[in-house]
């Protein structure tokens, strides 16, 4: 694997933490702010062209995927290694097109997740109507997989995956205490604005708003 | 249908159509296609436009394709073949008919117009609206009647036409008259060297190809009461094909399209009340293509598809007090295909009886009622009613309403396709065929992901749509003496159960395995306009016309989500996502919102000088989702729209005719997006006509 993920507001995100850790008495004064994340791997198949040779035939080889989950942390705003997989340190996998959480019967956590309609900007708190599902059966996981169920859409036109505009992750932490919103923004290396069917894909680029303190406004 | 025995000039008629003002106009054509019986067009209480022989040969127009193209609310679209679009359905929702006759071979839905000369047509009748209550299935959109060439006296003619990318046509026909037999032959061959307008990449856009069209017709009336007619068709086409594989390697071949008809009916006149029209009909469609390695020669795919097409069939009319009219048919359509695509030999068959009554009130009032039954072998059977009405509020002024009921039976593809594109890659899998290929590809290993649940295909519906047509006609030339035709007609169609192509999973390859869905609720609405006017110049005339047509086609629940404020977008450079407002939904892909036309044909009959300019409009339309919600609503899925000009000139002198013409003058094309449409298109041809002199007739032969 060539690259695994850039991180970028890394230093923005640990300045904030140490921050609200200051003021552990101010408790809401705080705005939380929002995150991106670019290209995270989600075990992609293709990293490096292997050198074509026209002449006998051989194409592009695709690398053999991993078939792992990249684990992530929202607090900590990191990758959590695999090994970790069976503790509640992380809060959300991808790979490929699917998304696991961190809570249910296959897993070891107390995460959920609900796939919310409606702008990442405009929802300034979690409804408290909301129900977080859970990953259940590897068929049967909180955020639903397949075209159009849960976070994106498969054009056969374009043979594209693009993340679904409007969908939103409501997001519960694998600890079970704390609460996020996280939007998917493409599923291409760079996320370019035209991607097309040889871009590569299974890098996530998404933006999320998590908050410490434990209460279900994101604001 | 009914044509190839009416229009006869010796064929006794048994009555007058329903009284009609407009029956002395000359621009006012007969046509068959709407009622099954011979009414003039401005008579009929649904929309009709005609295309006489005239204007196809002033076009210049080779093939059926390039005439429909021209005429107002029709445009053609490319889906495996080049298909007729007709208020907003896709091809696949338009019956085509030659003399009354469906033709088959839809291997992807389209009929391919293409297949069609139009070196024998004598006048092309579209019908817009459902026909489902004459016709049955496919006729929901609307349907095409070819009627083709049937002199009574002994006439010939042959034409030769060279143009650009090498497109060669040569025509010939006869017709021999004896007593009260007569006798029609024509033969068309028709070819091309292609065109590539992407050099860059491998192939041509189009491959060359050259295909052949015989039609022979014999007619006779063996008693005073009892006409024969049998006719059949042969076409035979021959297409280079050849592509470029992922890894570089190349496959060639040849594709290969034959189709035959037969078409044997017997008329009954049994008394000035009663006719009997006995109808037996038979086609053959069958295509096969053999690619394989340039370098190797070894094997790379062959494949077939046949289907045949057997239909007898009973057409009882009885006039009742010289007025009203009551048409009855009876018939049975027994269908088969068996293809590399298909599973084994299918079979379909089709039992059905229609009814119509024409009941003609007052002289101003026209009513039509009617229904057809059909009962397929495999689906719920379908009752399709039509109601529809005409009423003359002055000679000038007629008003028009229909409202009927349209479907489509699931065809072979859509349930026995087995499918593996060797070329591209991807997969296709009729619904009954769905769950063992997606098995049989996850065996394999070659399914990557399943996109949506394979188990949910199941049962797919068959199609159906209700729809309302308004129209009122101004005929200015009785009461105002001004040669002006004017038309308006406003449609609507609310389609349940649209079945449309669905990916099911991804494969390893990257390519996609898809199915076929029922796409619930989706409606066309829009407006036509259509206009004439004839005037003199100089010693010439000059026939103007204009047509509009303003379309709306929506998927229902799209419509629905967007007003419930749960679509969105997400803008692709800054990623910043907004809801996307009712503006913004640019309706179903494919559809232009606006398509207009201006036509002028010019005549100067004493130095046999004829000339035409068209020029076709089509607005910008949709071809893809680029934002990742699935519908049109951005600018840049669109197709821009364009026009294309076209010019003719002809002179003739005695019996031979020279034509030069210029097809896309100013050479527009849209290599991605638009193959079809070929760059600036020149051509000149040569046309002899002969016809014996209508005295000496009998005695010929």
């Amino acid at each position: 694997m060539k690259l695994i993920a850039n991180l970028t507001l890394l230093a923005l995100s640990a300045a904030l933490l140490t921050a609200c850790s200051k003021d552990e008495n101010a408790v809401t004064t705080q705005p939380v702010q929002s995150v991106t994340v670019r290209d995270l791997a989600a075990d992609p198949t293709s990293t490096t062209a292997v050198s074509t040779t026209a002449s006998n035939g051989t194409a592009v080889q695709p690398l053999p995927a991993t078939g792992k989950y990249t684990l992530y942390s929202l607090r900590d705003n990191k990758v959590i290694a695999n090994t970790d997989s069976a503790s509640n340190k992380w809060d959300i996998g991808f790979r490929s097109t699917s998304i696991i959480v961190n809570g249910g019967a296959i897993r070891s956590g107390q995460g959920g997740a609900n796939v919310y309609t409606g702008t990442f900007d405009a929802l300034t708190a979690i409804p408290t109507s909301t129900t977080f599902a859970q990953d259940q059966s590897p068929t049967q996981l909180a955020v639903p997989s397949g075209s159009g169920n849960g976070w994106y859409n498969y054009s056969s036109t374009t043979n594209l995956v693009s993340a679904i505009p409007g969908r939103v992750l409501l997001l519960r932490t694998g600890d079970g205490t704390k609460y996020a919103k996280l939007e998917i923004l493409s599923y291409y290396l760079g996320a370019p604005a035209s991607p097309t069917s040889t871009t590569p894909s299974r890098y996530f680029t998404f933006r999320y708003t998590y908050q410490p303190n434990g209460s279900m406004t994101l604001n | 249908m009914l044509t190839n025995l009416l229009l006869f000039t010796f064929f006794q008629q048994p009555a007058a159509p329903p009284a009609d003002t407009m029956r002395s106009r000359p621009l006012d054509a007969i046509v068959v296609t709407a009622t099954r019986t011979e009414r003039q067009v401005g008579s009929l209480p649904m929309p009709v436009t005609v295309v006489g022989k005239t204007q196809i040969q002033q076009s210049g127009s080779l093939r059926l394709n390039d005439i429909l193209r021209e005429q107002t609310g029709l445009t053609i679209v490319s889906d495996h073949g080049q298909g007729l679009q007709i208020q907003g359905f896709a091809p696949d929702y338009t019956l085509i008919l030659v003399d009354g006759e469906p033709l088959i071979g839809r291997t992807a839905g389209t009929l391919d117009l293409n297949r069609l000369t139009a070196g024998n047509i004598k006048q092309i009748e579209v019908v817009k609206g459902p026909s489902s209550s004459l016709y049955g299935s496919e006729a929901l959109a609307g349907v095409v009647n070819i009627i083709t060439e049937s002199p009574t006296r002994t006439q010939g003619s042959v034409s030769a036409r060279y143009g650009a990318n090498r497109t060669s046509d040569l025509t010939a026909d006869v017709a021999l008259r004896q007593g009260k037999t007569n006798l029609y032959l024509f033969g068309n061959r028709y070819a091309s060297a292609g065109y590539d307008l992407t050099p860059e990449t491998y192939g041509n856009t189009i491959s060359p190809f050259t295909n052949y069209t015989g039609s022979g017709r014999l007619t006779s009336q063996l008693t005073n009461r009892v006409k024969l007619t049998l006719t059949g068709r042969y076409f035979a086409e021959s297409q280079t094909a050849n592509a470029q594989l992922t890894d570089q390697q190349i496959v060639l071949g040849t594709g290969k399209v034959n189709e035959y008809t037969i078409n044997p009916v017997v008329t009954h006149q049994v008394s000035d009340a009663w006719k009997l029209m006995y109808r037996y009909y038979r086609s053959g469609y069958r295509t096969s293509s053999d690619l394989r390695y340039q370098t190797t020669g070894v094997d790379y795919d062959a494949s077939y598809f046949r289907q045949t097409f057997n239909r007898p069939e009973l057409v009882v009319e009885r006039m009742i007090r010289s007025r009203h009219f009551l048409t009855l048919g009876v018939g049975y359509i027994g269908e088969s295909v068996a293809a590399t695509r298909y599973p084994g030999r299918q079979v379909f068959s089709t039992r059905y009886s229609f009814a119509q009554f024409e009941w003609v009130p007052t002289r101003r009032l026209t009513v039509i009622a009617g229904g057809r039954y059909d009962n397929h072998s495999q689906y719920a059977s379908q009752f399709s009613p039509k109601l529809s009405a005409r009423y003359e509020v002055s000679p000038t002024i007629a008003l028009r309403a229909s409202s009927g009921v349209g479907f489509k039976a699931p065809d072979f593809r859509q349930l026995y396709l087995n499918f593996d594109n060797g070329v591209v890659g991807y997969s296709v899998f009729g619904t009954q065929e769905l769950a063992a290929g997606i098995a049989r590809l996850q065996q394999q290993g070659q399914i990557a992901e399943i996109l949506a649940d394979p188990a949910r295909f199941g049962n797919i519906r068959a199609e159906s749509s209700m729809a309302y047509n308004l129209g009122i006609a101004a005929n200015f030339q009785q009461k105002y003496n001004l040669p002006l035709l004017l038309s308006v007609n406003l449609f609507r169609n609310d389609v349940r159960d649209l079945i449309e192509t669905q990916v099911v999973a991804q494969k390893t390859n990257g390519q996609n395995v898809f199915s076929y869905t029922n796409l619930n609720r989706v409606y066309t609405q829009g407006a036509e306009v259509d206009g004439s006017y004839r005037l003199t110049v100089g010693a010439g005339r000059l026939v103007v016309s204009a047509g509009y047509q303003y379309l709306d086609a929506r998927d229902k629940s799209v419509v629905d989500a967007i007003r419930a404020g749960q679509v969105f977008r997400r803008n692709p450079e800054t990623l910043v996502t907004e809801q996307v407002k009712m503006a913004d939904y640019g309706g179903l892909l494919n559809r232009s919102r606006h398509m207009a036309n201006l036509k002028f044909f010019y005549e100067l009959p004493r130095h046999g000088i004829s000339a035409s300019v068209r020029g076709i409009y089509r607005s910008r339309y949709g071809f893809s989702d680029r934002n990742g919600n699935l519908i049109l609503d951005v600018d840049n899925e669109y197709v821009p729209g364009y026009v294309t000009w076209h010019l003719t000139a002809a002179k003739t002198i005695r019996q031979l005719t020279v034509q030069a013409g210029v097809d896309n003058l100013t050479g527009y094309t849209n290599p991605q997006n638009i193959p079809t449409l070929a760059g600036r298109l020149w051509y000149v041809s040569l046309r002899w006509n002969w016809q014996q002199r209508a005295e000496t007739q009998l005695n010929s032969l």
